[in-house]
């Protein structure tokens, strides 16, 4: 019961996503699960992040909580000075679509549609209605270096190019936060390379990027790491080669 | 997400899998085909039993008197009826014509050069109008003819064709019994339902003048006639009218209550009426029928959007963790079930015109296009789209988006 032992500190003002006490309790059967046990966690506008640990380690769960797909038991997640753990789901799903970008590891394109589209697809959901979303689109694919793909399939696109397209629909919305869930589980090591270094150079434009993964040399790209255990922070690193 | 990116959502997800929109559809198709035939050629044959309802034939009863009375029971004889009998018929409400008919078979219709044996008939003016009949030249017999005992006669147009060669007769003479009549007008003959079998030979006599000069009267009463004929007007319910004709002729010839009548009233309505019933029956047996088809269909779209969802779990997970709201992946499946319905329903709304059209041509009834039929059938399949679309998209709506995207 530590986390209901510390004391809670009011949310950081300054900072773009602030977790107090964030507490989330599964229920299997009789027993429950803390997934997450009383964190406490501040991140800067413009960070690079990279939440690593283990399976089990509540990494997976966190990552719902700031990506507001999931909503804590106890405790406070604010986002952009947004209180998420108290919103309506469809205010959630205005959130998300306005705020975060998600990144799958499966990429999670649509098959039969073409880059573009894909790349298009939050802006579908976006009030008011976005006029030139296809414009838009456009320029999130060549921010990613596949302005010469917009045409293209998923199945006619490596899966490098995929994860690409994939992060332009992530950019094509202009979200606040850029949130990765094991972008390179999928992909051959060469190509790890080149989507982690795009992401650097995404970040270096202005945008937070938080990284979930467990894999070392793909957090060695964040400027901070950040790892967990049984669903609670056990260390909060600067990484210094990657911040230099 | 405005209603017109969702329709195109919904057509593209048609689109992108022909096969299988086109197998769903295929039930639906064949359902809104049948319903809509067989709510035609319901409507169809409906419309034939009411035509034959309203015909004059069906809305007339004829009132004979009984002729097993006074034979071999020991019964006293019929009375004959009168005219004053028919005066008070005239009278009823809902009447569209009431006559009495003095009947005279097998005379000699002759002119100087020429005769036919026809029937010979005293008549009222209402004659015409209850046996559907028409003038075709001069005119009817009038009420003064019978008043003033005028010889004059109406031809049936198979007399005119026998004896005038077709020719204009009009004031021109034909005797009768050596009763000389001269001619006031031709008619049609009387509706097939009435006259006495195919014969066309018909002379009409003012009744007075019939009775007096040629036929003879009778012992027993006075301004007899034969048989009477009463006409309803259209819709009439003729069952009232019927009542208040037992009640005048029990009245004018004394009958006591209960005592049988010594006349018998005859009238097709019944059987009309049956005929009306069964139509109804098979049409309801016919809808009911397009409906289960209907129904199968709707079940086979659920089916497949069932299908569907399960295997898109991952883009509607998806979808929502993009910004789609309950209410957008809701419309989205719920327009996709309902634009494959709209579709299935125009195909086969026309599946079903040509349906019935080749229907009603073999079975030789008119086809109606109603449009009330269209649209209950089109009707039909929206709502079976919206039905059984509705538990698809509720359950696509509800899906958690972490298991969604989580699906394998």
């Amino acid at each position: 019961m530590a986390g209901e032992a510390k004391p809670v500190t009011a949310p950081s003002k300054s900072a773009l996503i602030s977790c107090r006490n964030l507490t989330k309790i599964y229920k299997m059967g009789q027993s429950e699960v803390r997934a997450l046990d009383g964190v406490d966690l501040d991140i800067l506008e413009g960070e690079f992040v990279a939440i690593i640990g283990s399976s089990g380690s509540g990494k997976s769960t966190l990552m719902n909580m700031l990506g507001a797909l999931d909503q804590p038991t106890t405790g406070q997640v604010t986002i952009n000075g947004e209180n998420v753990g108290t919103m309506k789901s469809k205010s959630l799903a205005e959130f998300r679509n306005a705020t975060i970008g998600f990144v799958f590891q499966q990429f999670q394109l649509l098959p039969k549609k073409s880059a573009l589209k894909n790349v298009a697809l939050p802006l579908q959901y976006r009030k008011p209605k976005v006029k030139d979303a296809a414009q838009q689109a456009a320029h999130a694919l060549s921010l990613v270096g596949l302005a010469d793909r917009s045409g293209h399939r998923p199945t006619e696109l490596s899966g490098g190019q995929q994860q690409r397209v994939a992060i332009a629909r992530a950019l094509a919305g202009n979200p606040k936060v850029l949130l990765a869930d094991e972008p390179t589980g999928a992909l051959d090591s060469k190509t790890s390379t080149d989507i982690m270094k795009l992401m650097q150079d995404l970040n270096a434009n202005g945008i937070t990027i938080i990284v979930i993964t467990h894999e070392d040399e793909v957090a060695a790209y964040a400027q901070r790491v950040i790892e967990f255990k049984d669903g609670r922070i056990i260390s909060d690193k600067r990484n210094e080669e990657a911040a230099a | 997400m405005n209603a017109l990116s969702t329709l195109g959502l919904a057509a593209s997800s048609i689109i992108e899998r022909p096969l299988r929109s086109l197998l769903t559809s295929l039930g639906i198709v064949i359902g809104v085909a049948a319903v809509y035939a067989m709510l035609a050629l319901g409507e169809g044959a409906k419309k034939q039993v009411e035509e034959s309802l309203n015909s004059i034939g069906t809305r007339t009863m004829q009132v004979w008197p009984d002729w097993n009375r006074g034979r071999s029971s020991q019964t006293r004889p019929s009375m004959p009826f009168t005219e004053e009998d028919i005066r008070e018929m005239r009278a009823i409400n809902g009447v569209f014509a009431a006559t009495g008919t003095l009947t005279g078979r097998g005379y000699t219709i002759a002119t100087d050069i020429s005769d036919v044996n026809g029937n010979f008939l005293g008549v009222d003016p209402d004659q015409l109008k209850a046996s559907g009949g028409e003038m075709k030249l001069g005119e009817n017999i009038s009420f003064a003819d019978i008043e003033t005992r005028r010889p004059v006669v109406v031809i049936s147009e198979g007399i005119q064709q026998r004896l005038f060669d077709g020719q204009n007769p009009i004031g021109q003479t034909v005797k009768v019994n050596n009763v000389a009549f001269t001619i006031k007008g031709v008619a049609s003959k009387p509706d097939s339902n009435i006259s006495f079998g195919n014969d066309d030979l018909f002379a009409w006599a003012p009744i007075t003048v019939a009775r007096e000069r040629v036929i003879g009267g009778n012992r027993f009463v006075q301004n007899h006639v034969s048989n009477i004929m009463v006409v309803g007007d259209i819709g009439q319910n003729l069952n009232s009218i019927e009542e208040e004709v037992n009640t005048i002729l029990r009245r004018s010839r004394d009958l006591k209550v209960g005592a049988p009548p010594d006349y018998r009233i005859f009238s097709s309505r019944g059987w009309q009426e049956q005929a009306a019933e069964e139509t109804k029956a098979l049409s309801f047996l016919l809808a009911a029928m397009g409906a289960i088809s209907l129904l199968v269909g709707g079940v086979g779209v659920m089916n497949i959007m069932l299908v569907s969802v399960t295997e898109r779990t991952r883009e509607i997970g998806l979808r929502m963790a993009l910004g789609a709201k309950k209410s957008n992946i809701m419309n989205q499946f719920l327009t996709e079930a309902l634009l494959l319905c709209i579709l299935s329903g125009i195909v086969g709304l026309t599946l079903g015109f040509f349906m019935s059209k080749l229907a009603m041509d073999t079975m030789d009834v008119e086809l109606v296009f109603s449009p009330s039929v269209a649209l209950i059938s089109f009707g039909s399949a929206l709502m079976i789209g919206v039905v059984f679309g509705f538990l698809p998209a509720r359950r696509a709506a509800s899906l958690n988006p972490i298991e969604a995207l989580r699906h394998e």
